[in-house]
């Protein structure tokens, strides 16, 4: 057991940094945000030719072939600078590729996503607003050698400049929810779907994604017809680990800024930081950020192994969700006045706080999968 | 990162979760958890069977150099501290194996060493802690007992108190005045002392729930031989922030709530209520997994603490974090339980107690890990201070 980084992952971590650091100033995601992108194109491709994209898409498909765990330790960085863009929408829909795709679609893919060239996202949220398989009510169905998708998806984040969006449809009533899934690689610019922006608390470009009799071929079908669900589940547990993974870097921003504002900020003639019922706070949210810490990276590092953690990859879920909103909470309030103003960097990360809770299923989604996990009948 | 075992390790903890399943066979009626062993007659004798056990198999030496019978390393501690903590097996006594050995073993002579390993390493002595006072508890250094010098001898007066087992215990270390007149820090001397010794009274004190698990411990006139220290004289202190270093990763009270959860699970799953099983209830649900899920967090942060502790690196601040995390957890689990088992959360042992009372106990019992070994309070002072570098209270 050793649980320090290794060499390679103490190199990926010190150049995020220092990329992040210069690259993406605050500056930059206020401007973001207000902007309609949401991202910065510029930004985009220099991270490209870091190979952030291909990180985890193995060289023979034109990626750098590195591990979980790595990715881990790069979003991290991510979260620190909440660098606002389609990096985790995109990951995240290339693990369906890499699991289910077939060589062709591989080929055809992945190298193009290694060199930034693609945007995906992944459309699996609906009206009902449900992580669970019952939510998939969109439609596919079968026409001559295509499949026609209707129906409406919501929440797809950054599908307003995405080049393919994983669509996860329904293709048959079955048995039980579960059952008649399949998820499609669909073209952003078939006719037939329309895109807008929903405005949320994060300003992270959430979309609603109107599919209108959209026509795709069979070969875009990705894994099996009526099959796909297992396929979901797998992106949704590699994405609750992604995502526990920016949000520890944000809480400990969180946590760092916190602490220096205490030090620096002097009333009733001393700093603010030397009274306990502040210093008591801070020692709790800094517990709270170690518990979490080392908690994701012990669930990273079983799903590197490609051991089963379903049930540590919600459990990690479920906790950090809790933690990011609470320590970003405290940080406002241990802030006071000056951290409720919008030109400050703390509500940035309280906003995201309430994004990344929801993000690939909130708490009581996890805590329900945990409940059946450990045996509750 | 890597949290792979070796295959000698896990060959190791297999056989400490083998022998500790083994023991729980033999674990009398009212053995409720650790504190009951100071309480019950027939309960102390299982300690101490325990103890003989695992001295056997060399385990109460686990960590310690070759020269002093030491067998292992510390990931072996962890990984049988582990077992020890699923099964709820004593018969490793806290203060002597797992508090003053590692403070002998780097601060005492060799001499004192070579008098006092052995039997703990044999399982032979049991001890206590005597280091509170009434009007010295988290301000530890306030401390007013004395143990003056005459010739070859200390001679201590006055009262220590919350010491744990000490009715029980053979010998007892603490830490006592020996230069008054000295500023504070460097006014006390470790010592290490006979329990039986003349001039000694032990009164228990009834804990919240009746209980007795603790004493106070008065001295009156009490002649210990001089050389009977740790350090040196009158710098006990440090001998006292080493000993409070060695924190344990708290692995073993977090497995103990790992299968206090399972042993829940399978009461809910088997109860029925409003006509199903208490287990369909969302809330029961919800709240199992919310418990469940900083359960798992503990157990990764006292992972942290064993990584930091195996290299000798610094784990002040994590070690107090885990303290901290895990105690309040223990709480927060007790009143869940006691809660979902309804009106029956607060019958004693008895044929109406559901898993045999063990959550009325410690709806109680919860008080001791957050209040000693430095109060959660404490610790958060520790991690602000040493931690986070904020200002100190003055």
């Amino acid at each position: 057991m050793d649980l320090r980084f290794t060499e390679t992952q103490e190199i990926l971590k010190k150049m995020a940094r220092d990329f992040l650091t210069t690259e993406c100033p605050k500056t930059l995601v206020r401007k973001l945000e207000q902007s309609t992108e949401g991202y910065s194109p510029e930004v985009w491709k220099k991270m490209a030719e870091l190979g952030w994209m291909g990180l985890i898409i193995p060289e023979e498909y034109g990626g750098m072939g590195y591990t979980f765990q790595d990715l881990v330790v790069l979003l991290e960085e991510i979260g620190r600078n909440i660098l606002p863009g389609p990096l985790i929408p995109t990951i995240t829909s290339t693990f369906p590729i890499l699991e289910a795709g077939t060589e062709e679609q591989k080929k055809e893919l992945l190298p193009k996503i290694a060199q930034g060239e693609l945007i995906l996202t992944t459309a699996l949220l609906e009206g009902e607003g449900v992580f669970d398989a019952s939510g998939i009510n969109v439609k596919a169905t079968p026409k001559g050698n295509d499949f026609v998708i209707n129906g409406t998806k919501l929440f797809v984040e950054m599908a307003h400049v995405a080049s393919h969006i994983l669509c996860v449809t329904r293709t048959k009533d079955g048995a039980s929810p579960e059952k008649g899934i399949t998820l499609f690689i669909v073209d952003s610019k078939t006719p037939g779907i329309s895109c807008e922006v929903m405005p949320t608390t994060a300003a992270d470009k959430l979309c609603e994604v109107r599919f209108k009799d959209v026509s795709v071929p069979k070969k875009s079908i990705l894994g099996k017809v009526d099959e796909g669900w297992p396929v979901v589940e797998m992106m949704l547990r590699k994405g609750a680990i992604a995502k526990c993974a920016e949000s520890i870097g944000a809480i400990e921003t969180c946590v760092e800024m916190t602490v220096a504002y205490s030090k620096e900020r002097v009333q009733y003639e001393r700093s603010i930081g030397s009274f306990q019922a502040l210093q008591h706070k801070m020692a709790d949210m800094w517990t709270t950020m170690e518990t979490s810490r080392f908690l994701v990276y012990e669930v990273a590092w079983m799903e590197s192994e490609g051991l089963p953690c379903a049930k540590e990859a919600s459990m990690a879920k479920a906790y950090v969700n809790e933690v990011y909103k609470d320590v970003s909470k405290w940080a406002v309030r241990l802030h006071g006045a000056i951290a409720t103003s919008a030109d400050h960097d703390i509500p940035l990360y309280y906003r995201r706080s309430k994004a990344a809770d929801i993000a690939f299923g909130n708490t009581d989604f996890h805590r329900e999968i945990v409940a059946q996990k450990m045996g509750l009948v | 990162m890597d949290l792979a075992l070796t295959d000698e390790q896990k060959g190791r903890k297999q056989e400490f979760y083998d022998v500790c399943k083994e023991l729980e066979k033999r674990r009398p009626p009212k053995f409720l958890g650790f504190e009951t062993i100071y309480e019950d007659d027939k309960c102390w004798e299982y300690n101490l069977h325990c103890a003989q056990e695992f001295a056997k198999k060399g385990w109460l030496a686990l960590g310690w150099p070759p020269e002093h019978g030491g067998k292992g390393d510390m990931m072996d501690r962890v990984l049988f501290a582990e077992a020890r903590g699923y099964y709820g097996i004593p018969g490793v006594d806290i203060f002597g194996v797992q508090m003053l050995a590692p403070t002998l073993l780097q601060a005492a002579s060799e001499e004192i060493k070579k008098e006092f390993l052995p039997p703990i390493a044999r399982g032979e002595v049991m001890w206590c802690e005597l280091w509170s006072e009434p009007n010295a508890g988290s301000d530890l250094a306030s401390l007013s007992t004395t143990a003056i010098k005459k010739g070859d001898e200390y001679v201590i007066n006055g009262q220590k108190t919350w010491n744990t087992g000490a009715h029980r215990a053979d010998w007892g270390f603490g830490v006592f005045k020996t230069d008054p007149a000295a500023k504070k820090h460097h006014n006390m001397t470790f010592i290490l002392l006979d329990m039986k010794t003349p001039g000694i009274t032990i009164r228990p004190i009834p804990y919240l729930d009746g209980h007795a698990p603790y004493c106070e411990v008065y001295f009156d006139d009490v002649h210990v031989p001089a050389k009977n220290i740790v350090g040196q004289e009158h710098e006990g202190w440090a001998v006292v922030n080493l000993l409070a270093g060695f924190e344990r990763s708290g692995i073993n009270e977090i497995m103990t709530m790992i299968r206090g959860l399972e042993d829940l699970v399978e009461f809910c799953n088997k109860t029925k209520r409003h006509g199903q099983p208490l287990a369909r209830n969302p809330l029961v649900r919800n709240r199992l997994a919310e418990v469940a899920c900083q359960l798992e967090a503990a157990r990764a942060l006292a992972y942290r603490v064993a990584d930091l502790q195996n290299r000798n690196e610094m784990s002040l601040m994590d070690a107090s974090a885990g303290k901290i995390f895990f105690s309040e957890l223990g709480e927060r689990f007790a009143f869940l339980a006691t809660d979902i088992l309804g009106p029956y959360g607060q019958v004693k042992t008895s044929r109406w107690a559901p898993l045999d009372g063990v959550w009325e106990r410690i709806f109680h019992e919860h008080f001791i890990t957050t209040v000693s070994m430095g109060t959660n309070e404490i610790q958060r002072n520790i991690i602000a201070w040493y931690g986070l570098g904020l200002p100190r209270m003055r």
